[in-house]
């Protein structure tokens, strides 16, 4: 629709009037704070150039298990859970294993890793675990050249009979890591040990 | 206290202005236009039914505190007194929930010692605004001064409440951080550097929050602090942080496309930043491809809100209406994904009808804002943070129920026995 002829002139005078009445305020001072400018037709939305983030920093998977504590240094095996619903554990009392099934170390959640306190013969990776002190480092290496380094919060020993399942695996979002081995007195006739030892850690 | 009384002015003069926006909090809501928030599906229980909710409860409120203080801090900056004298007012009712909810945990005789201290950092924070609006560096200078005091003040407190078990270095370094995360977010903000804002603007936020668990799990007695360490608590309160920050992130980068302002893109930066923690949290919970479903469909969702606030700006009804028929779509794909993902504990209808509400909570934040009504959305703003922290709780133990149901069972069986008599000894 065209404007009125005297709607145009009046128009016209409102923008002179603002012009001269603007022209008379006193010069913006630089050194203030920003002022928000009232929003018109002419100028564009920043908003339209808005895109949602689709993409998240994954944390890559476990590779090596370092606690300079216990000289322990040992390539991980990714492993998931028995027939029974029990964790799967490594063939070899020199390996730990990362369960992988839950989070990654470094990741929101608790992330578990499993070792052997010993062999038939002889010592498994984690026989001095319930030894590890309050602050211990440990390091775990991923497959992307990242390292993630955790301190013991603490050590517990618990009856396999009451494993706190909560406690090692329930989820949550905070980056923790669990490290399990078996501990207390051996039970000979079922061939396993009565106990279980846990390590806690948070983000160091 | 007793530096308090000493000090400047006195803690009674510093109050007034805290008194004066509490009249205006408890105004009729008529007074504010305010509507009638639609009946939700999710809602707050009345009275929380144990320190450990309670405690929930104070992160929720302490992490509000944050971020309505600093939205204050920069109405001020920016020269819109309306809009921070709404905020203030929400601020107030943060407050008064917050010292009443300090009563039900820890006690009257607390309550009543804590309420005066917290009120008067907030009035500190208010002149460190004012002093930045006005390019007035003795009364920012002063303000720090005074905050300093408070924030020794405020740790005492909370050491003495805590009978000790909260260190006297972890309150100090706790409050400090509290307030040079405001006091640094405002600074940014006048700097027009709203990437750095907006960082320590979520920050502060966090860490607030996570005061609230700090504070309660020293305030408690030890077996009532207990509860707090239990995963199920944990998961709830760490889904509730993500979820009730979204709203506020959300709120904050609408408000600066409703307002076509230059902050506009570092709050997208930040709402950006918690929809990527969302989505490595499911990755977490559900694994990587359930993570990348759920990011799509949240991005999809936040695309829209911001969308329709746009479309508010221009103004462009077409396009307003646009937005909403997108997120009512949104809406069904993202409960029938939750529904799935929790194994069917939690119903899809349900969800459907409690991510509605939620996403009209925020469009008529938006309408109210673009209509510079601030008390209704401050009102509406309140409302949809209550809102969507109680699903959050929802969510959270549906979520951790299903997780929980594959986890492995029994102990580990680590150990052959060759070592027998060591291992017995350790």
């Amino acid at each position: 629709m065209r404007a009125q002829p005297h709607t145009a002139a009046l128009a016209g005078l409102a923008v002179v009037l603002t012009a001269l009445l603007a022209g008379a305020q006193p010069a913006a001072d630089a050194s203030r704070p920003a002022r928000p400018q009232p929003v018109t037709a002419a100028q564009p939305m920043v908003a339209d150039a808005f895109r949602s983030a689709r993409t998240y920093p994954a944390v890559a998977a476990p590779v090596r298990l370092r606690i300079p504590a216990l000289a322990v240094d040992s390539p991980l095996q990714h492993l998931g859970r028995q027939a029974d619903g029990s964790v799967a554990v490594p063939k070899s009392p020199d390996i730990a294993a990362w369960y992988e099934r839950g989070p990654r170390p470094g990741q929101a959640g608790p992330a578990v890793i499993v070792g052997h306190v010993d062999s038939r013969d002889g010592p498994g990776i984690f026989l001095n675990l319930a030894r590890l002190p309050h602050g211990a480092v440990v390091k775990v290496d991923r497959a992307d050249g990242s390292t993630v380094t955790f301190r013991v919060t603490k050590v517990s020993r618990v009856a396999k009979t009451s494993f706190p399942t909560d406690l090692v695996y329930a989820p949550t979002l905070e980056p923790t890591l669990r490290l399990v081995t078996c501990g207390g007195s051996f039970d000979e006739t079922r061939g396993s040990y009565r106990d279980n030892v846990i390590a806690f850690a948070a983000p160091a | 206290m007793r530096q308090m009384q000493l000090r400047g002015h006195g803690y009674r003069w510093r109050l007034l202005p805290v008194l004066c926006f509490g009249l205006l909090a408890v105004l009729p809501a008529g007074s504010l236009s305010t509507p009638q928030v639609r009946s939700l599906t999710v809602t707050r229980a009345a009275a929380p039914a144990s320190p450990a909710e309670m405690a929930l409860r104070l992160q929720a409120l302490l992490g509000q505190h944050s971020v309505l203080a600093a939205d204050f801090m920069r109405g001020r900056i920016r020269g819109d007194e309306d809009f921070a004298q709404a905020a203030d007012a929400a601020l107030g009712r943060n407050t008064d929930a917050m010292g009443q909810l300090m009563g039900d945990l820890f006690g009257a005789d607390t309550a009543k010692a804590f309420a005066p201290r917290w009120a008067e950092h907030i009035v500190e924070l208010f002149t460190y605004a004012r002093g930045l609006a006005d390019q007035d560096s003795a009364m920012r200078a002063e303000a720090r001064e005074e905050l300093i005091e408070y924030e020794e003040d405020l740790a005492e407190f909370f050491v003495d409440a805590s009978h000790g078990r909260l260190t006297k270095a972890a309150a100090n370094g706790a409050m400090q951080m509290h307030v040079d995360h405001l006091l640094a977010q405002a600074d940014a903000y006048a700097a027009k550097n709203y990437a750095t804002a907006d960082r320590v603007y979520r920050e502060s936020y966090q860490h607030t929050y996570d005061l609230g668990g700090t504070v309660a799990g020293a305030l408690l007695a030890p077996k009532q602090a207990a509860a707090l360490q239990a995963p199920k608590w944990r998961l709830r309160s760490q889904l509730g942080k993500l979820l009730a920050e979204h709203v506020v992130l959300v709120e904050n980068v609408t408000r600066a496309a409703v307002r076509n302002t230059p902050d506009f893109a570092a709050a997208g930066q930040a709402v950006n930043g918690n929809t990527r923690d969302l989505a490595a949290a499911m990755d977490s919970l559900f694994g990587a491809a359930a993570a990348r479903d759920f990011q799509a469909l949240w991005a999809d969702h936040v695309e829209q809100l911001v969308a329709y606030a746009s479309a508010t700006a221009a103004p462009d009804a077409a396009r307003q209406e646009k937005a909403r028929t997108k997120l009512r779509e949104i809406e069904s794909r993202t409960a029938t994904f939750l529904e799935s993902a929790t194994g069917k504990r939690l119903g899809s209808s349900g969800l459907a009808s409690a991510l509605r509400s939620h996403d009209e909570m925020m469009l008529r934040h938006m309408d109210a804002f673009a209509a510079k009504d601030y008390g209704t959305a401050h009102e509406i703003a309140y409302q949809t943070y209550e809102h969507m922290y109680e699903l959050a709780r929802q969510l959270a133990d549906a979520i951790g129920a299903t997780v929980a149901a594959r986890l492995p069972v029994g102990g580990v069986q680590t150990g052959y026995g060759g070592l027998a008599e060591t291992v017995e000894r350790r």
